[in-house]
């Protein structure tokens, strides 16, 4: 009986390890290898954007993105349904408070919140973006929640509007993504002009989709952390 | 040498990663062996494009032509927001498995649902 | 410009429909409608037959995102729209969320990006939203069994899709390229570099789990037989298609013939010896997806170009009666109150007239009855098979094929009182249709000359003797039962055979590149 039980593990190491070996020896490194960042940069140029990384996530490969905050999306929807048709359970203990705590909360929010339109509006400038920024804002309202607890923050927005801030931004991002072909040009291609590099207002549409996406995650954090709180389960 | 330090790191992570997954039972534990995984996957992706003496890519004017490879870092900002849905609907389903089956353990789950939907007798 | 215009407005009506949160029916026809004037169109511009080429925004190749719209994508995304047709018509009588619709419509949008797509990025993203939306279809009636099944399906896709990811950090060190045709002439330049192994074993596997293929899919019995019936024929007939073009497109670029022969033969007949032996009407079709796969892979191997487009073929066909046969067999469990054999059977007579002409057609298109679909698609397909012990195996999995279905037979004896449904009849009669009128439906992706293989009278010959020589191993093998193992299905013995796959593909990929260069 013993030997049985240990077969598993044996096998399971010795397959892994056996990966791991493949995997390094097959890689057959050469040190950095030059390959296009050169014509990422020149992409970046073309966008007008400083920070080339979001030049293309959000411009050469744009759509990639597109199905991302689809995915993004669906996970919200997926926890949304699975947690609300459960029927709440009969006690929901609220998380204990204390004073530091909300005095703290208090003071960051506000900073927090801030530091979030930073991220997102500097987008194509410095490293961040909409996913980044978004997801700081909903952290600064999981540490609201902590404080006052999550009914009270969520009695602030109305339900509806959340709900329909959320699906509206994630609409927003798919017809910008099908203007230009009301112009005549392919979608998903760049109709804003590039402007001057290393000011707010450059990068064409970047900014715009920074913006829709970091509403999109703001709102889809807070629903998701939101939900994870109150439908604590027991074993 | 740079790339190969981090892609040697992540491959052993991604080793332990799948060790965790199978051998061991709880799954919660088994949901944090994926996510190991994966983050082996992005940090591998990360190592690749690094250069021993590279800067952030940003059109910052001292330093435009050290930049790294861009290119993975996109790819890796998909692959986070991807793996983060994973593990959400992954953990929800758990819990919902919990409520029902009383137990995180994988076997005894399977042994029950089996029986439940008395396939295979 | 239409390539892309498909998967957007899907997304568009999806989103419309989660939104407004009413009118979830008629956004979904309103979808079914712009995508078959889209498909048209499309339909129109490749009539020309050159494959029409798109970058995402205008960039260059290696850049942006390159879309290539062919034949062959286009008859996949006519499959899919069919099957969407037939879904929603199955479905439209039940009482179903906007949520529903929703999952839905990113299961057809994402199907429809990724017929299309010829970026490795790209078709990982597409593949992970595929395995998100359906995992949730899976799940969405809330029971426990499905939440298990669906979250082994969740926990192996995922496993997958990050050897996948790893499979394009190898291929994008070393090429710098993510798109098919970049990856392709790095490939041809330099055949022998040991990188190009690994990354065709990394990204085959990957493929392989979500595709169907035996020893990496054993998610697969599980999920797809308990999962609503429409759900289920959305898998079957779709989702499993979408990893099957992921390893056409692979096979172009990477040699893979020696791995797919291989493969395709441990999954026909793995697949075929479990269908026989499970008692279960539901699994006894997921068994036998899994077998059919076998038959793809096998002609993927032949390595003819003729022989991948019977696959091809094929797959077209498999979609269309699988998914009627899920149809049928759901509702029929659902009115009989279970999906085993023995209930099954034992209430036949609660089993609507409209259900048993479906499952009579769907049987007797899966057995290769001419001139159904199967039949015609099987005859392409072993026309273009040469070495014999191909077309022997090919044999063999259909005469298997029979002996499963053969169980089905005593469900269509005796009088039949069910309620007829005008909606799931509807539904039938669109898939029916389309079995019935496969040739004809097929002449647009397979040229004539393959076809003119169905009209030879060797093919019906061979189909006869098929059939014939199965119903008599029937009543063998029903004296006989034997047991299987099926700790397999577990999840670590799951993980630990995906491992062992890999390492498996890796062996066939080296000795199928041995076998071209050295």
């Amino acid at each position: 009986m013993r030997r049985t039980h240990l077969l598993l593990p044996v096998i399971a190491v010795l397959l892994v390890a056996g990966f791991c070996v493949t995997v390094l020896v097959g890689f057959e490194f050469r040190g950095t290898i030059e390959h296009a960042t050169a014509g990422w940069i020149e992409v970046a140029e073309r966008t007008g954007a400083i920070n080339v990384v979001t030049a293309i996530y959000l411009n050469a490969r744009l759509f990639d993105t597109i199905l991302e905050v689809l995915v993004f999306a669906v996970a919200v929807l997926g926890v949304h349904f699975y947690l609300t048709t459960r029927g709440r359970p009969e006690r929901v203990e609220s998380i204990p408070e204390s004073n530091v705590i909300r005095i703290a909360a208090d003071v960051l929010l506000p900073l927090i919140l801030l530091v979030a339109i930073y991220v997102v509006v500097h987008g194509h400038l410095s490293p961040g973006g909409g996913f980044s920024g978004g997801v700081i804002a909903g952290t600064g309202l999981l540490l609201t929640a902590i404080a006052v607890g999550t009914e009270t923050v969520a009695a602030r927005f109305g339900p509806r509007l959340i709900e329909r801030l959320e699906w509206a931004a994630l609409l927003g991002i798919l017809v910008l993504g099908l203007v230009p072909v009301l112009v005549g040009r392919t979608p998903l291609s760049d109709l804003l002009p590039p402007g001057e590099p290393g000011r707010i207002a450059s990068g064409g549409s970047l900014l715009l989709y920074n913006g829709l996406i970091g509403l999109k995650v703001l709102i889809g954090s807070w629903v998701i952390v939101r939900h994870f709180v109150e439908h604590r389960g027991e074993i | 040498m740079g790339p190969l330090n981090g892609v040697t790191i992540a491959i052993v992570l991604f080793g332990i990663g799948l060790l965790g997954l199978i051998l061991r039972r709880d799954l919660v534990v088994k949901l944090l062996a994926l996510g190991l995984v994966n983050s082996a996957v992005i940090l591998c992706l990360v190592a690749l494009g690094a250069r021993p003496d590279g800067a952030p890519p940003i059109l910052a004017p001292p330093s435009v032509d050290a930049i790294v490879d861009p290119l993975p870092h996109a790819i890796v900002l998909s692959a986070i927001v991807i793996n983060f849905a994973i593990l959400a609907l992954a953990l929800v389903f758990v819990m919902l498995l919990v409520e029902r089956y009383h137990t995180t353990d994988a076997n005894r789950i399977d042994r029950a649902s089996n029986d439940e939907e008395d396939e295979w007798s | 410009m239409e390539l892309i215009l498909l998967p957007l407005t899907r997304f568009l009506f999806g989103g419309l429909s989660i939104a407004t949160g009413k009118a979830s029916r008629l956004f979904a026809v309103l979808a079914l409608a712009v995508d078959g004037i889209l498909l048209g169109r499309l339909a129109a511009a490749l009539a020309a037959d050159a494959p029409v080429e798109l970058v995402l925004g205008g960039w260059s190749r290696g850049f942006g995102i390159a879309f290539t719209g062919d034949r062959i994508g286009l008859t996949f995304a006519a499959l899919v729209w069919g099957l969407g047709v037939a879904v929603l018509l199955y479905t439209w009588k039940d009482t179903l969320r906007p949520y529903f619709f929703m999952l839905l419509h990113l299961l057809i949008g994402t199907s429809y990006a990724l017929t299309m797509t010829g970026d490795l990025f790209n078709a990982y993203v597409i593949l992970e939203l595929l395995t998100l939306a359906s995992f949730l279809l899976v799940g969405y009636e809330r029971r426990p069994a499905q939440i298990w099944a669906s979250l082994r399906y969740l926990i192996l896709c995922s496993l997958g899709m990050s050897l996948f990811l790893l499979g394009i950090a190898v291929v994008y060190y070393h090429t710098g390229r993510l798109d098919l045709v970049g990856v392709a002439a790095h490939v041809a330049s330099d055949p022998a570099a040991p990188w190009i192994r690994l990354a065709a074993a990394l990204l085959t596997t990957g493929v392989a789990v979500k595709a169907g293929v035996f020893l990496f899919s054993l998610w697969l019995p599980a999920a797809h037989a308990r999962a609503v019936p429409a759900v289920s024929a959305l898998l079957s007939g779709v989702v499993i298609k979408m990893g099957v073009i992921e390893l056409f497109r692979l096979s172009a670029i990477f040699p893979l013939e020696v791995t797919f022969t291989v493969l395709g033969f441990a999954t026909g007949f793995l697949g075929i010896v479990y269908a026989i032996q499970t008692r279960d009407a539901k699994r006894l079709l997921a068994f036998s997806t899994l077998a059919q796969i076998g038959y793809l892979l096998i002609g993927f191997g032949a390595g003819s170009e003729a022989a991948r487009l019977g696959a091809l073929d094929y797959a077209v066909a498999h979609g269309l009666f699988k998914a009627l046969l899920f149809l049928a067999v759901g509702e029929a469990a659902r009115l009989v109150g279970g999906s085993d054999l023995r209930t099954l059977i034992l209430h036949r007579d609660k089993i609507p007239r409209t259900t048993r002409a479906a499952l009579i057609v769907g049987v007797l298109g899966i057995v290769g009855m001419p001139p159904f679909a199967g039949f015609a698609a099987k005859a392409v397909l072993e026309s273009c098979l040469h070495p014999t012990t191909f077309h022997a195996a090919v044999a063999l999995i259909s005469v298997g094929t029979v002996v499963t279905f053969a169980k089905l037979i005593p469900l269509l004896r005796g009088r039949s009182s069910g309620p007829i449904d005008p909606a799931r009849t509807a539904a039938y009669g669109w898939l029916g249709g389309g079995i019935v009128l496969f040739i004809p439906v097929s002449a647009a992706m397979v040229p004539q000359s393959l076809l003119a293989a169905t009209w030879g009278w060797g093919a019906y010959v061979e189909a006869a003797a098929v059939i014939l020589v199965g119903l008599g191993l029937h009543r063998l093998v029903r004296r006989r039962p034997f047991r299987l193992p099926d700790r397999i299905f577990r999840i670590e013995e799951a993980t630990l055979v995906i491992l062992a796959g890999f390492f498996l593909v890796f062996w066939l990929v080296h000795l199928g590149w041995r076998a071209s260069c050295g």
